[in-house]
């Protein structure tokens, strides 16, 4: 309910600037793939760390403000962190026992 | 839908209006119907894999035995399995949820009362489809072997075990459809439980009386909230590895194909990742059980609430956590091996923790050896005897031992038979008058306890022995030179002695159900909001929405303590339960409730139409069957999304001029 | 108000949380999906590393997903489906502020860019089927395929819901919060395999 929250939601405006911020850190994403596979050994091991730092900003920037996270009661985030922690935590597990190599 | 004058005019079909007779059950969307038929629909499954049960028992009753063909008792120790598994203990589970979890905490339904329908109807055609495996299903010989044997209709189950290892399950090694049939079978069922374990998070969390806190409720909520997050985490993890087989069966993937680079450990992964916390999904709710159970009949409070209550929360938590401690003999590495013997050491802490309660809970009680209580202290000795041989499969060593022989085989009894069966008829019991309005027979009860903990331990005690002994699971004769002979036919023996208390049960609750006593409200003199209201519960639950204003709320107003301590039943109790016995079945004002609707019951019967589809892709109407079941699904999810929740009613017309008539219980889509 | 927990008057229903019914569940329900695609994720991680050399007929090279695929055009398929994101939001918005054409037209716009990019998904399968992967290549390329398809089917079941919200806007009334299906859920759910996107395209897609 509106009162209950703290924070007011983004206008329209403020949701296509969202969406322009997004699409940069994409296109930042696409130029760090080739960059990856042209340049040297160095470039392509800090380009992974990278890539995945992005996909993180991108989640959560749809997460808390697309789907309002940010502004609902914290038992929601509650449940979501679990479900993601979870999931991160278990298949990582999974796939060290079965000797993959995790990520890199 | 802001005008709603002719509600009958917005849907597809008429609405079902009935409150009684067959389409009311089928229609229903009252939590305690549906629960009702959860247990009976689980019951029968449980006669079946009885059974199987006794069919096995009988192969194995004497050495070299040709009862059963080599097929037949792969079929029926995985569909045993497998039924009692999924068709009986979850079911019976959800059973006792549905009913009781919006009674203990005060709530009128659950939070979205068709998507419990189609919970209950995708369980039905899920296991209905699942047991056609028997009517339709072929074996097939190994690819390139000559074994063409022609197995029997009673071998043509589903026959790679409950937990169908790969790649014996693959395509390569069971080229017959039975697999598919358990394979989708189980996909079906899953997503029945995920739908209900969503409804029963949202219902505990958000339909609580006033005054119920999370730290009010009663410990069996408590249970079913842990099981809830336990099957919301874990099924979509079997669903995937569900896929994963089916695709691999169906559609030509690779998965767990090692002769393609496939990995079959990844399906035990994957498995026991759903596996182990589906046995806290089985247990955990007897658990609950039994800590009502307790001290109600010891008439104290429960020793230790917080800590139950913590105590099942980390039992959940760490049952993600030790899912390898199935797999020591698959060559995991030996720190896999070193962390899962581990944390399975560690588990035992918290139900230690509940053990250690539920005897201080009985320690210095007035003890009432009723029924209940009799299966519930049945259940505290018989877990903690399977708990311990549990613990003994944590020593790596020592387990490689156990792993495939009957060992195994009595350690998972003692804590699934003689910890959640016997939880569980405690629990049929102890809730008998409010199901039924009228007592059971008390005499058949104890005897039907009696003859049960005989035969339960003469069956299961014996097979501890058996398996240390060298007798392997899963193999369907075994020579006379083992001398493994005797003890078998004891343990056939003890299984038809199980058997006979089954029939005895039987008896009590059809005899009881028309020809017993009549209940009184409170016949227990007990605890939880359930025995406030009238026996059998009202179709409006409570008369009036209850206040809750501590842990127990319905014992300490009828309950005070003496200065040793001492329960001290108050003056005014009488006044109170006859008070509430007024008000329970004359409700004030009017109550009204979720009207019955037919989607359900179709999004149910849609289900095993794709599933065949699946299996039967290559004839000319598996396809379009699939397809039809598809549209049945989709029709349904569209019909509903358009039909209001309630119609109006002509006592709330002072409302009429509301926008919303309908959803009042936030009705999901 | 898009976020008002539907509150009749005439009933003594009361959400302890203060959260809609609706809305909790399909939180919750989300957090398990995570589950559901983690699995989906870690099959395919773990099968892309491994060597499929000694399964494949001699003289003939291993074919695995990384090596086909086409970064710029899947670039662009994953863009359309960010922007997808932003149309739903201004569909939930314009609801909130009771433009019910203006949320039809984002609506449909949703939709319609969620079709795209099915429609690049089933193009980029069918190339690599006509390169020589299919399901049964080895178990990294089955891998590829059930982790995309699966994603691929949650956008097709999000257009069926896009389509019922449209039916349900052309009916008398339109388009309310409290009906069972809303925008807000659909929003949710619409975004949530939009993030799931984000995730594959980078761990599947841009980290060889």
């Amino acid at each position: 309910m509106a009162e209950e929250h703290a924070l007011a939601h983004p206008t329209p405006r403020q949701y296509v600037q969202i969406a322009v911020l997004l699409a940069i850190l994409t296109a930042i994403e696409v130029a760090l793939y080739y960059l990856e596979q042209s340049i040297d050994a160095f470039t392509t091991s800090i380009a992974a760390p990278l890539l995945i730092l992005l996909a993180v900003m991108k989640f959560v920037i749809v997460v808390g403000w697309f789907m309002h996270l940010r502004y609902e009661k914290s038992l929601l985030s509650k449940f979501f962190t679990t479900g993601f922690v979870a999931a991160m935590v278990l298949y990582v597990a999974v796939l060290f026992a079965l000797g993959a190599v995790v990520l890199l | 839908m802001a005008t709603t004058a002719t509600p009958g005019s917005r849907t597809i079909f008429r609405r079902p209006a009935s409150h009684t007779g067959f389409w009311s059950w089928i229609t229903t969307a009252d939590h305690k119907k549906i629960g009702i038929m959860y247990g009976y629909t689980a019951f029968t499954f449980f006669i079946l894999g009885g059974l199987e049960a006794l069919l096995i028992r009988i192969q194995l009753a004497q050495p070299d035995s040709a009862f059963l063909s080599a097929s037949e008792y792969n079929a029926m120790f995985t569909m045993h399995g497998t039924t009692m598994i999924f068709l009986f203990v979850m079911p019976v589970s959800a059973a006792f949820f549905n009913y009781l979890l919006p009674l203990m905490i005060g709530a009128r339904d659950v939070a979205f009362p068709r998507m419990n329908a189609v919970s209950f109807w995708i369980f039905v055609f899920g296991g209905v489809f699942l047991y056609t495996s028997f009517l339709f299903g072929t074996t097939g010989p190994p690819a390139g072997g000559n074994l063409a044997e022609a197995a029997s209709r009673l071998g043509s189950g589903p026959n790679g075990g409950w937990f169908g290892y790969a790649p014996n399950s693959g395509i390569r090694f069971s080229t017959g459809t039975v697999m598919d049939y358990w394979s989708i079978g189980l996909q079906i069922l899953g997503l029945s439980s995920l739908i209900s374990s969503i409804n029963f998070i949202v219902t505990i969390f958000n339909m609580r009386a006033k005054g119920m806190k999370l730290l009010r409720m009663p410990v069996f909520v408590w249970m079913t909230t842990v099981v809830a997050f336990l099957l919301l985490f874990s099924l979509p993890i079997i669903a995937v590895a569900l896929f994963m087989i089916t695709f691999d069966r169906s559609f030509g993937t690779l998965f767990f194909d090692p002769s393609m680079g496939g990995d079959p450990i990844l399906w035990q992964h994957f498995f026991w990742l759903f596996g182990h916390p589906e046995v806290y999904i089985l247990i955990l709710p007897a658990m609950g059980i039994v800590s009502e159970v307790l001290p109600t009949f010891s008439r104290k409070p429960l020793f230790g609430y917080p800590a139950v209550v913590f105590a099942g929360a980390a039992i959940g938590f760490m049952g993600f956590g030790v899912w390898a401690h199935h797999m020591f003999s698959s060559g995991v590495t030996p720190i896999t091996q070193a962390a899962f013997g581990l944390s399975t050491m560690a588990i035992a802490i918290p139900t230690g923790i509940k053990i250690f309660n539920w005897i201080g809970t009985i320690w210095g009680g007035k003890v009432k050896l009723n029924t209940p209580m009799l299966f519930s202290l049945g259940f505290v000795g018989m877990f903690v005897i399977g708990g311990l041989s549990g613990v003994t499969h944590s020593i790596v060593p020592a387990d490689w031992q156990q792993t495939d022989t009957y060992y195994i085989v009595a350690h998972f009894h003692y804590v699934l038979f003689g910890g959640a069966i016997f939880g569980l008829f405690s629990g049929l019991y102890y809730w008998f008058p409010k199901l039924t309005g009228r007592m059971y027979s008390e005499a058949l009860g104890k005897v039907h306890f009696w003859v049960f903990f005989i035969g339960f331990n003469l069956t299961f005690g014996p097979m501890h022995w058996l398996g240390l002994n060298g007798m392997v699971r899963r193999t369907w004769v075994y020579a006379e030179e083992t001398g493994l002979g005797p003890w078998n036919m004891a343990v056939t023996v003890g299984a038809f002695i199980i058997a006979l208390g089954v029939l005895i049960f039987m008896i009590n609750w059809s005899w009881s159900k028309r020809n017993g006593p009549i209940a009184p409200f409170d016949p227990w003199d007990a605890r939880t909001l359930e025995w406030t209201m009238p026996s059998p519960t009202p179709e409006y639950n409570f008369a009036v929405n209850p206040v809750v204003t501590s842990l127990d709320d319905f014992w300490h107003k009828k309950y005070t303590e003496d200065s040793d301590g001492r329960p001290v039943r108050r003056p005014e109790a009488a006044a109170l339960v006859a008070e509430l016995e007024e008000v329970g079945l004359n409700p004030p004002a009017p109550i009204h409730l979720p009207n019955p609707s037919y989607y359900p019951f179709m999004v149910g019967l849609g289900m095993p139409m794709i599933g065949y589809g699946v299996i039967y892709r290559g004839a000319a109407w598996g396809i379009p069957l699939g397809i039809v079941g598809a549209l049945i699904i989709i029709g349904s999810f569209i019909g509903w999304g358009v039909e209001p929740l309630e119609e109006p009613h002509e006592e709330h017309s002072d409302h009429a001029d509301e926008p919303e008539p309908g959803d009042d219980h936030g009705e999901d889509a | 108000m898009a976020d008002v927990a539907h509150t009749d008057g005439h009933h003594d229903v009361h959400e302890s949380t203060g959260i809609d019914n609706r809305k909790l569940g399909m939180w919750v329900f989300l957090s398990s999906e995570f589950m559901f695609f983690g699995a989906l994720i870690s099959n395919y991680m773990l099968f892309k590393g491994r060597d499929y050399s000694a399964f494949v007929p001699a003289g003939q090279s291993v074919i695995l997903p990384r090596e086909l695929y086409d970064i710029p055009f899947t670039s662009v398929s994953s863009f359309v489906l960010l922007m997808s994101s932003l149309t739903m939001v201004l569909a939930h918005d314009a609801l909130a502020s009771g433009d019910q054409n203006r949320t039809r037209v984002w609506l449909a716009a949703t939709g319609l860019l969620g079709s795209v990019f099915i429609g690049g998904q089933v193009f980029e399968f069918t190339e690599f089927v006509q390169q020589g992967m299919t399901l049964s290549t080895n178990p990294a390329a089955s891998a590829f395929f059930v982790l995309t398809g699966f994603h691929g089917a949650h956008v097709f079941l999000g257009i069926l819901m896009l389509l019922s919200l449209y039916g349900i806007s052309k009916r008398q009334g339109g388009l309310t919060e409290s009906q069972g299906l809303n925008v807000e859920l659909v929003g949710l759910y619409w975004h949530f395999v939009d993030i799931i996107w984000i995730v594959i395209f980078t761990i599947v897609y841009l980290i060889p």
